[in-house]
């Protein structure tokens, strides 16, 4: 698989186009495209290939948030905007870690794109708060909600899948699940 | 059964609000869109005459639409992670990897023709440090606790022994015969320590900060760079809450503070210094030097950084010189987490991500720390 990464690499335009239009095809190349660059910046800059695939992968979702939203303006090459955010997202989680970041190797050109990463820490809080307070509310709870909310499961589905005599009962329980989630959601700052 | 009964002026025929739950389902089918015309009329009006409602209307929304970007985020973590996979990382790895790992992979790839040249390189190194040695004044490392002696090195543990001395080891039936220091890798009760302190034991028990006492058992043992991983089995232990530290993948460059707490006597000690070297006893590179003072006991304990960063275990210290005190880096830890056999874990083990001692005084860090660091008791 290797081999195909670089014969399939798709234009930037057609990556736009194909996110904009949910395509899991288009996902998938952009991916594999641009992977082997980071990986060799954050090899050659003190990470490890786990810190190469949290970093690219944050950046692959910035990239996608922000074609989604519609306000991606093709200024420059995506591969040099993933680099950028990359190695925006690195030089942080570096100086984090207390580590120094004088002389970085870098591979490709780099623009500004803190506005960008900013952003995007904003709503990974508000992920990592969901993500928290599932993770307090317990079972069955958690996988109700989730089957409900996330995986779209009907309350039929629920209901026969956690065995309650009818589907009344399960929204019921389905409720008060919502609401201790909810309680613990707002309670976190 | 209803908790709260709401009387309600605007209750017309299809709406009747029996509790809280029931109003939580009408403001969900309202924001999803899925009441009738009608319906809707007559909810928008019970909206703008009950501040409450209404209220209640614009935090459910607010939590939806969380939700929902949750739940997309989610599902595009999911999809990512799946095409990760697809990705042959390893040989990307061994292509991009700087000098050092490719050195590693080298000797992964030759390793039976290294060993031959390796063995004259060690044969080689033994004569050397023979001659080195019988010279005088050698640096030395001399186990407290038993007399092992390994080949090349002999270590000064720090483990702490316990009973009188005068006692034949292997006749005493007093509890306790060994003590050491050891860390939470986990929530629910895996222990990282090293491996000198729990070997030859029958039986092995840890003690926490407020004095309770638990059995464990040894999950794993690591000769290579003496870690041993064990896990409490004990039906009286609950799991912790959510750790504290996070174990630094990365190595730590030299004049970070650092500071251990450990179990040198009943009480815990705080130990503070800087990482004075980059490579331990004789330049193992698996080790870091550090200026602390330790004591017997202290080994197995967490070495971390102001930012509350694991950046060690404690092993041992050199008798010829003060001050010169070993640890092995954390980078191993991992490795000896990832090693653990899978069936045995029941649950993945996870690595922290993020450490809650950041930021924090001294005192307050210790405060968080206590409850995760635990004298090992070890009976033989």
């Amino acid at each position: 698989m290797n081999n195909g990464l670089k014969s399939s690499v798709p234009t930037d335009r057609e990556v736009i186009l194909g996110i904009l239009n949910n395509s899991a095809d288009t996902l998938n190349k952009l991916y594999k495209a641009h992977f082997a660059m980071v990986l060799q910046f954050i090899l050659n800059n003190n990470g490890d290939e786990d810190d190469a695939k949290d970093v690219y992968q944050e950046a692959i979702i910035i990239l996608y948030n922000k074609v989604k939203e519609g306000n991606f303006e093709l200024s420059s090459k995506l591969k040099t905007y993933l680099y950028s955010v990359c190695r925006r997202i690195w030089l942080k989680k570096l100086s984090q870690n207390s580590k120094k970041t004088g002389n970085i190797t870098d591979y490709e050109d780099v623009f500004e794109v803190e506005e960008d990463v900013e952003q995007h820490e904003e709503k990974d809080a508000a992920f990592t708060k969901m993500q928290t307070a599932l993770e307090h509310l317990g079972e069955p709870c958690k996988t109700i909600i989730q089957d409900f909310y996330i995986h779209n499961l009907s309350m039929q589905d629920i209901c026969e899948k956690f065995g309650y005599t009818n589907t009344d009962n399960a929204k019921t329980q389905k409720y008060k699940c919502l609401q201790r989630l909810k309680k613990i959601f707002f309670q976190h700052k | 059964m209803p908790a709260e009964v709401k009387e309600n002026i605007f209750s017309t025929q299809i709406i009747e609000m029996r509790n809280d739950l029931e109003l939580d389902a009408i403001i969900e089918d309202y924001l999803l869109g899925k009441l009738n015309a009608e319906e809707t009329d007559a909810f928008e009006q019970l909206r703008r005459n009950d501040a409450t409602v209404d209220h209640k209307v614009v935090s459910h929304k607010l939590f939806l639409d969380n939700m929902e970007e949750y739940s997309r985020q989610l599902l595009l973590k999911e999809q990512l992670n799946d095409i990760h996979a697809e990705i042959d990382v390893d040989s990307l790895v061994t292509k991009f990897a700087p000098h050092p790992s490719r050195v590693v992979q080298l000797w992964r790839k030759h390793k039976s023709a290294i060993a031959v040249a390796a063995s004259f390189i060690v044969l080689s190194f033994v004569s050397i440090y023979s001659i080195q040695h019988s010279s005088q004044q050698a640096d030395k490392f001399v186990q407290l606790s038993k007399n092992v002696t390994n080949a090349v090195k002999t270590q000064n543990n720090l483990i702490r022994k316990i009973s009188s001395d005068n006692l034949p080891a292997n006749k005493q039936i007093n509890p306790g015969n060994f003590g050491g220091t050891g860390f939470a890798v986990s929530t629910n009760g895996y222990i990282a320590t090293n491996l000198h302190v729990i070997k030859d034991a029958d039986s092995v028990y840890i003690q926490n900060s407020e004095g309770e006492s638990f059995k464990v058992k040894v999950i794993l043992k690591d000769p290579e760079y003496d870690i041993a991983i064990l896990k409490i089995d004990d039906k009286h232990f609950k799991n912790l809450s959510a750790l504290p530290y996070t174990i630094k993948k990365n190595s730590t460059g030299v004049g970070e503070n650092v500071y251990t707490w450990g179990y040198p006597k009943d009480d815990a000690v705080l130990g503070e210094g800087y990482v004075s070297s980059k490579s331990g006893f004789i330049g193992d590179t698996t080790q870091y030097q550090v200026a602390i003072p330790l004591n017997p006991g202290n080994s197995g304990g967490p070495l971390l950084d102001n930012n509350g960063n694991l950046v060690g275990i404690i092993s041992g210290k050199e008798t010829s010189s003060e001050g010169a005190s070993f640890a092995i880096k954390s980078k191993y830890i991992l490795e000896a987490m990832r090693a653990i056999p899978q069936d045995s874990l029941g649950k993945k083990l996870t690595v922290n991500k993020k450490s809650i001692l950041a930021g924090m005084r001294r005192a307050k860090q210790i405060e968080k720390l206590q409850d995760y660091v635990f004298m090992i008791k070890v009976y033989n």
